[in-house]
């Protein structure tokens, strides 16, 4: 599958044939750092390699739209419930710089004991199943071609299923993991046992299978009442599941510690949090850190989380991070739209361009409030970890409520999580091996018959799936009404017709939101917003922000709504945008095929400097793909340009006509076309005009293949002729 | 039980803590992360669940719809501890089936007698 960035990525062709998709490569990839990185005007010391293709920040324009590359990770996560629409949210946020793509499970799947199929919707996430971790891994393949740059995919192995969710990401080729049993145990009431029991086996699948582990410590920062007290806990949880993970097998530069900043401002946050990111780096040198961004006090203020996920980036700068997670600056109000997910890629790639080489620079102090407080932080975690081991252990430490409370440690509020050790969901399913327990298969934890040999556990019988993956067995759908090709019918069917609807989630949803300032008291204000919202014909109109300028003066507000209208794309009376094809494309195409194009400007007409932009190797011109051209001058006539391309065999004839008195452009245009009808070389032709007045509407009316106006660059002109020449060619 | 609040005794409770060097400090925190983990780690290589002998049947080349109808009802006869792959295999060696011959016929309701 190819796409082309003039085409929206077509669902139909990710679910075709996916029983016998396989995914291209197995486990995790870094970014490629690279050392003193020109980019345009700038060199940059914390680079990566360029993307192929990208929209670049808005300012780029500036300096030669030039995008250059962090060497972190940068992560969105994706939560819209159906994963046909997170695809395309998947190949937007691809183009602003992402390539950690995390999929967000929907409500319930963690308490549910068996693996799921088919592509049902799902609530804050999808469910995920084989079918749509494989259609997702497919369309990143096609998204990571489309912009020159490999994108991990990642989803969660907590819950019930947890080893079966390993095997299966191992199976389709799913980069990274969420694992942690501390997540199972304090947040989902999953039974202590089951969860430590499963989480082994789980880590052994993703050790297998060379899989980024991330753990589940920064959940305490999210449920924390005062978040910046939790930090000597976090610290303990860190380590609890990097230890359990190293006895499982997973590498230290496979395990990375989540971690959040705590604060927000008005908090001081720098003084509060950088002396934890400090203590949490010299306790665990050698493993990654996945930097997160604060959800804790996040509010309906979209501007206000910006601020705050700048400078928990600029704490990832000041410290170190090998990813960079974003969150999206509209979660403290609704589940994220789309657009807010680029929006989060953005406000990374644009810091960490921004703090490029900040390390040369600046030095942290090596004395003072921040080594005496991160020093603190890391006494206080050591004490933690003695108290467990005085109450009995970490069973005994939970079944008292020692984990999650809300005091800084040791100090103690007295309301921390309680879980019974023989309670929660999977309760008494842990079953003891017996002594001539085995598990034929690869990466299995623990007591195993079949490991004592020197041959592959699983070579009695040719191989597990992980060895021989035509072994993994594919179910397609399970439910014939809650799937794709269900919920595709009714979206494609409207599309397909040549319906438009403005989305923010879900293709289709109809949602926009409107800004607005109403001049009165905050509550009346408030009303009003709605009223107006509904006078615009917006459905169900709610307010999703409302900052008060002044109590009387007046108020900002964000109204979402709905907007009950699908327009029809044939109404519409703007012309096509379409992008150029890349270099490379054009040039791959062209080379190969000694493509001759004869040119001029035609009539009596002495302009000759646009046609040599389009054609000069110099200027950007066509000549750099490699096409044979010949360049004929000013004021030629049609009939000598028609006796060049002969003469030369060309396929291409490119005039350009300037002058417009009395339409000349438009006759000249016209003429050229029927001379070449007359003498029957229209159908070998592809015949293009340029000139200052000149649309690609009137040209083809005028019977030509194709115009261009003012501002043309030769890839436009390139990529038209190898689209035409593709399209005859069939 | 519940714990209770408690102030916040820090300077009392690291008195043992103040002298050591930030490396020793490093050092006492993973050695008591390793006594914590320890238990856990050894009741995970002892033990297993309905989930693990899922992903094990799973790796054998079931799907997840067969793997949980297997271990569902090799848990109802109390077989899980034995290894729930090893009892398809060995049945299979037994039968002169392949694994999923052998599992498609306990899937069947066929079999379950010649199980170990």
């Amino acid at each position: 599958m190819k796409l082309l960035p003039d085409e929206r990525l077509d669902v139909r062709a990710v679910l075709e044939d996916l029983e016998h998709y396989r995914p291209r490569r197995a486990g995790w990839t870094w970014r490629h750092h690279v050392d003193h990185h020109p980019v345009g005007p700038f060199v940059y010391e914390d680079a990566s390699d360029d993307l192929e293709q990208s929209v670049p920040l808005p300012s780029a324009h500036w300096f030669g739209d030039i995008d250059p590359q962090g060497d972190m990770v940068v992560t969105t996560e994706i939560a819209s419930g159906r994963f046909e629409d997170d695809l395309r949210r998947m190949r937007m946020a691809a183009w602003h710089g992402a390539d950690h793509i995390m999929v967000i499970r929907t409500t319930g799947q963690s308490h549910i004991d068996h693996l799921i199929e088919g592509t049902p919707e799902g609530v804050g996430g999808i469910p995920v199943t084989r079918k749509q971790l494989r259609a997702t891994r497919k369309a990143l393949d096609a998204i990571e071609d489309e912009v020159g740059r490999p994108i991990n995919f990642h989803s969660y192995v907590s819950g019930l299923a947890g080893p079966e969710m390993a095997v299966l990401f191992a199976e389709e080729g799913v980069n990274g993991a969420h694992q942690d049993p501390q997540y199972n145990l304090l947040y989902r009431n999953i039974n202590l046992h089951r969860s430590f029991v499963d989480a082994a086996e789980a880590k052994a699948v993703l050790a297998h299978a060379g899989l980024l582990q991330i753990d589940g410590a920064h959940n305490a920062n999210a449920t924390a009442k005062q978040a910046w007290k939790v930090t000597p806990e976090l610290l303990v949880q860190h380590a609890v599941n990097t230890a359990y993970s190293r006895a499982a097998g997973i590498p230290a530069d496979h395990i990375a510690l989540s971690t959040v900043p705590p604060t927000a401002p008005p908090a001081p946050k720098l003084r509060l949090d950088l002396p934890y990111a400090v203590a949490l780096r010299d306790l665990f040198a050698g493993y990654r850190f996945r930097a997160q961004q604060n959800t804790r006090y996040i509010e309906s203020d979209m501007r206000e989380a910006t601020v705050t996920h700048v400078l928990d980036t600029l704490i990832s700068k000041l410290t170190s991070a090998d990813i960079q997670s974003t969150i999206t600056p509209d979660e403290g109000r609704n589940i994220p739209w789309h657009y807010n997910n680029v929006a989060a890629v953005d406000t990374a790639r644009q810091t960490l361009a921004g703090l490029d080489g900040l390390q040369s620079m600046v030095t942290l102090a090596e004395d003072g409030p921040l080594r005496d407080e991160a020093r603190e932080i890391k006494e206080r975690a050591v004490l933690f970890l003695e108290e467990i081991l005085a109450m009995g252990g970490y069973v005994e430490a939970v079944t008292a409520g020692h984990f999650i409370d809300s005091g800084h440690y040791p100090e103690r509020a007295g309301d921390g999580i309680v879980r019974d050790p023989q309670g929660g969901a999977g309760a008494g399913t842990v079953v003891a091996r017996a002594p001539g327990y085995g598990a034929p298969v690869c990466s299995h934890f623990g007591a195993n018959t079949y490991a004592a040999g020197t041959d592959r556990a699983c070579a009695a019988y040719g191989g597990c799936t992980l060895c021989d993956p035509s072994k993994v067995r594919y179910i397609d759908e399970l439910d014939d009404v809650d799937n794709v090709e269900v919920r595709l019918a009714g979206v494609l069917e409207e599309r397909a017709r040549g319906l438009l609807r403005p989305e923010v989630e879900k293709a289709g949803d109809g949602v926009v939101c409107v800004t607005l300032f109403v001049p009165d008291s905050s509550a009346v204000a408030h009303a009003a917003a709605l009223e107006m919202a509904r006078h615009m014909n917006l459905v169900d109109p709610e307010v999703i922000s409302q900052r008060v300028m002044h109590p009387a003066e007046g108020s900002l507000f964000e109204v979402k709504g709905v907007l009950p209208y699908a327009m029809s794309v044939a109404d519409l009376p703007v012309p096509k945008i379409v992008l150029p094809l890349p270099h490379d494309e054009i040039e791959a195409f062209v080379r190969p095929r000694a493509i001759a194009v004869v040119a001029a400007t035609v009539g009596e007409d002495e302009h000759s400097v646009g046609l040599q932009e389009i054609l000069d190797i110099k200027h950007g011109g066509i000549e750099r793909y490699g096409f044979d051209c010949l360049g004929l001058g000013t004021s030629v006539s049609l009939e000598q340009v028609l006796d060049a391309a002969v003469e030369r065999q060309a396929q291409v004839v490119l005039v350009s006509t300037i002058l417009t008195h009395n339409d000349i452009h438009r006759q000249n245009m016209q003429r050229l076309h029927d001379l070449a009808v007359e003498r029957g070389l229209r159908d070998a032709l592809i015949l293009i005009a340029g000139g200052t007045q000149v649309t690609d509407d009137m040209a083809l009316a005028c019977g030509l293949d194709a115009g261009f106006g003012r501002g043309t660059t030769g890839q436009e002109v390139a990529s038209r002729i190898v689209r035409i020449l593709r399209a005859r060619e069939g | 039980m519940r714990l209770e609040p408690r102030p916040d005794d820090y300077e009392a409770r690291r008195a043992h803590l103040r002298d050591l060097s930030d490396d020793d400090l490093h050092a006492r925190f993973w050695s008591l992360v390793g006594e914590v983990v320890a238990p856990l780690v050894d009741e995970a290589r002892t033990h297993t669940t309905p989930a693990i002998e899922r992903s094990v049947l799973l790796r054998m080349g079931f799907s997840s719809v067969e793997t949980k109808a297997l271990v569902d009802q090799m848990a109802a006869r109390g077989l899980l501890g034995e290894g729930t792959g090893r009892l398809v295999l060995e049945l299979a060696q037994r039968q002169g089936m392949t694994v999923r011959e052998a599992g498609v016929a306990l899937l069947d309701g066929r079999l379950w007698e010649a199980l170990s």
